[in-house]
């Protein structure tokens, strides 16, 4: 990643970025130091209340839309971005999506594929983990959104584990981390009863109302990929909120369990269909870029996967390939979508400042007759614009942050297996920056016109 | 006149485009103006007395001919010198006011001052000092709408004096006033010259305001064409439509 990808992506995850503080300050500080010319403006705006209040309402709103649009995408980014350690290689068949691989390959995949002495080695216990993937619908009669299920099969101690001589909890699946000592506590428990009672599963929140059952309830699903492979199952508990959602998590064991009860005391071409494929993929995690290659290499080199193939991709390349299916819509929401916004908020803008510098000529030309100068007047009316802009910005981009995240609970929006997006911290930062600049962008013209009017054309009753 | 001239406009001309056509609104005007006068401008309407009047001020620049006001060549000024220097040396009063009507009276005045490096103290000082000399000091937290004519008027000619200025141009300035508030303004004015000495030039079409001032000057289609004493006869020979160098 260049310096400034690492700007832009620390610009649109972090409150306490440094550009959008200074940005603050140094807005304050020249409200506070041209005080005398800031209450000018504030008065100004005053003049016209309805009309400033409606423009910042403009604003305000756009803002709110651009904000939101902004934290999916920027979301995606971090996700597709590229990372320099600590990474994860993402293990999928070669030539097929979804992947289905033989479980046989999980073991050596899992340790890396080393071959020879001098091999990297992953630690198959603390960093890879196997995925496969069960859906299903509690209604087979009557199939609808609500009632279909859909599985993420794994290890349990891959989702959370407890290391009694480091005293911390890890995982291998992404921001639960995040969740706080408590959430982890529950969990780690849910995944020791998971490995005790591999029919016991978590839900994300979401799904768990969507599919009008609670912790503890049982429910039997009839498998939709996994033909007359059905199971019953008993809600352990919640998968904490946020990306997880709308997925649920069972033991992988359990899947493998119920195939082989199916294939007992059959013949081999009277066995399940999916009983070689069952791994949709794999996770190692590697330290650096360096080890990621020679893992990459081993498994790319090994005669081991040939039927199928595999490959082995950085997560984040992963990702962006799995969002290749939603690559135009994506495309349409950042240069489409989010233009047209701007450009919208910068006419909303310059319309209400125009109308407004035009109903003023004659209180600019007395400005000029005072002794202002075509640049102050200038100033006055940016400032004007910039202190409607830089205010509903920035407390747009403030409430949208409480709105989804604290009061909503995230903006529910399924793109891939992402569930829920969640507002950035720095959208306080991008209000102000985008409040800022459209305001600007708006106002140019008629500050220009402000500035050039003519106290003689004003005044003068020349016949 | 024997003294020296504050204000000296020297073959200035003034024309405008409109179209193809060219309007000659000043045709080689000269004029002195002492310091400390009363002056007033009269003419007919189109005669460019308001014209004068905004190039003497700096608000517009003369198509040929030297403006001097003081020891300044206000002619060659660019605009943003000259809006520096009319903040220090002039003092503009409007026909219609012209103060901005979401400032309170104390405001309005204060507005010039915003323009020089002046403590807050100071501007206050200043400012509480010009409404006083207008009589308006009781009504310095009222808003423009909140105040009669007169009164408006009387808070424009305390914004005109409140940097103590060379100059005090006025145009019209109780055209939109009822007789009585027109006669007190005049009295404001005739006060402002007497006690502060203060150089005043008003255009007005009121023979009874122009015969307030010291010298009345009339124009007609761009030229000085005769000069009167207020009581005495018209002193033609003492103005001059041509070039004086």
């Amino acid at each position: 990643m260049n310096s400034i990808d690492e700007v832009l992506l620390r610009f649109t995850s972090d409150w306490r970025n440094p550009v959008g503080i200074a940005a603050l300050a140094l807005v304050l500080f020249v409200a506070i130091l041209y005080w005398e010319q800031t209450r000018f403006m504030l008065k100004s705006l005053r003049r016209n209340v309805l009309r400033s209040v409606l423009t910042g309402m403009a604003t305000f709103i756009l803002v709110l839309v651009i904000t939101l649009v902004w934290s999916i995408l920027a979301f995606l980014d971090r996700q597709t971005a590229a990372k320099s350690e600590n990474l994860k290689a993402i293990i999928t068949e070669k030539y097929q999506l979804p992947s289905q691989m033989p479980i046989s390959y999980a073991t050596s995949l899992a340790e890396g594929a080393p071959r020879n002495a001098g091999d990297y080695r992953v630690n198959p216990a603390k960093d890879s983990m196997l995925w496969a993937f069960y859906g299903g619908t509690l209604d087979p009669n009557k199939k609808t959104r609500e009632n279909i299920i859909f599985f993420f099969a794994m290890e349990p101690s891959k989702i959370i584990s407890y290391d009694n001589r480091t005293k911390k909890y890890s995982s291998m699946m992404d921001d639960i981390d995040q969740a706080t000592d408590e959430e982890k506590r529950l969990l780690n428990d849910a995944c020791r009863e998971m490995e005790k009672y591999p029919y016991k599963v978590l839900v994300g929140p979401t799904r768990l109302a969507q599919m009008n059952k609670r912790v503890g309830e049982r429910f039997k699903v009839t498998s939709l990929n996994y033909k007359e492979i059905d199971l019953e199952f008993e809600i352990l508990g919640e998968i904490p909120g946020g990306r997880y959602e709308l997925s649920a998590a069972m033991n992988y064991q359990y899947l493998q369990d119920a195939i082989e009860s199916y294939n007992k005391g059959k013949s081999k071409d009277k066995q399940h269909a999916m009983t070689e494929r069952t791994l949709a993929l794999m996770w190692v995690r590697v330290p650096d870029m360096d080890a990621f290659e020679r893992v990459a290499q081993q498994i790319s080199s090994s005669p081991e996967y040939t039927t199928p193939a595999v490959k082995c991709d950085t997560a984040s390349s992963g990702i962006a390939s799995f969002l290749d299916a939603y690559k135009d819509l994506l495309f349409g929401m950042r240069w489409l979508l989010v233009p047209a916004i701007l450009v919208t908020m910068s006419l909303v803008i310059a319309n209400a400042i125009s109308i407004s510098v035009r109903e003023r000529r004659v209180e600019m030309a007395v400005l000029k007759v005072l002794g202002f100068s075509p640049n102050q007047i200038l100033s006055l009316v940016l400032g004007e614009a910039l202190l409607i802009g830089c205010t509903s910005g920035l407390i747009s981009g403030w409430l949208t942050y409480f709105l989804i995240n604290d009061l909503v609970g995230g903006l529910a929006l399924p793109i891939a297996f992402f569930g829920k997006f969640f507002i950035s911290d720095a959208a306080p930062w991008w209000g102000l920056s985008i409040g800022a600049a459209t305001a600007l962008a708006g106002s140019v013209l008629p500050a220009w016109s402000a500035r050039s009017v003519k106290v003689s054309e004003v005044f003068s009753k020349v016949a | 006149m024997s003294l020296a001239p504050i204000v000296r406009v020297e073959n200035v001309c003034k024309s405008f485009r409109r179209g193809s056509e060219q309007i000659d609104v000043l045709m080689n005007l000269s004029l002195d103006v002492p310091e400390g006068e009363f002056l007033a401008l009269m003419g007919p309407s189109g005669s460019g007395k308001t014209t004068l009047l905004n190039l003497i001020a700096g608000l517009d620049r003369p198509t040929s001919g030297v403006i001097r006001v003081g020891p300044e060549t206000i002619s060659d000024m660019s605009e943003a010198r000259l809006a520096r220097w009319r903040t220090r040396n002039v003092g503009f009063v409007f026909q219609f006011y012209n103060l901005l009507p979401v400032l309170t009276a104390y405001e309005n005045v204060e507005l010039p001052l915003l323009l020089l490096p002046m403590s807050k103290a100071m501007r206050k000082q200043q400012v509480t000092t010009a409404l006083d000399l207008v009589g308006l000091s009781n009504r310095m937290n009222h808003r423009p709408g909140q105040l009669s004519g007169g009164q408006q008027q009387r808070v424009g000619i305390a914004r005109a004096i409140v940097t103590d200025p060379t100059l005090i141009v006025a145009d019209e300035p109780t055209g939109d006033l009822d007789t009585r508030s027109a006669h007190e303004i005049l009295d404001l004015m005739v006060e402002l010259k007497n006690s502060l000495n203060k150089t005043i030039l008003m255009v007005t079409h009121d023979p009874k305001a122009a015969s307030r001032a010291e010298r009345i000057l009339h124009l007609e289609k761009g030229q000085l064409v005769s000069e009167t004493v207020p009581g005495a006869p018209a002193l033609d020979s003492r103005i001059t439509s041509e070039p004086t160098a």
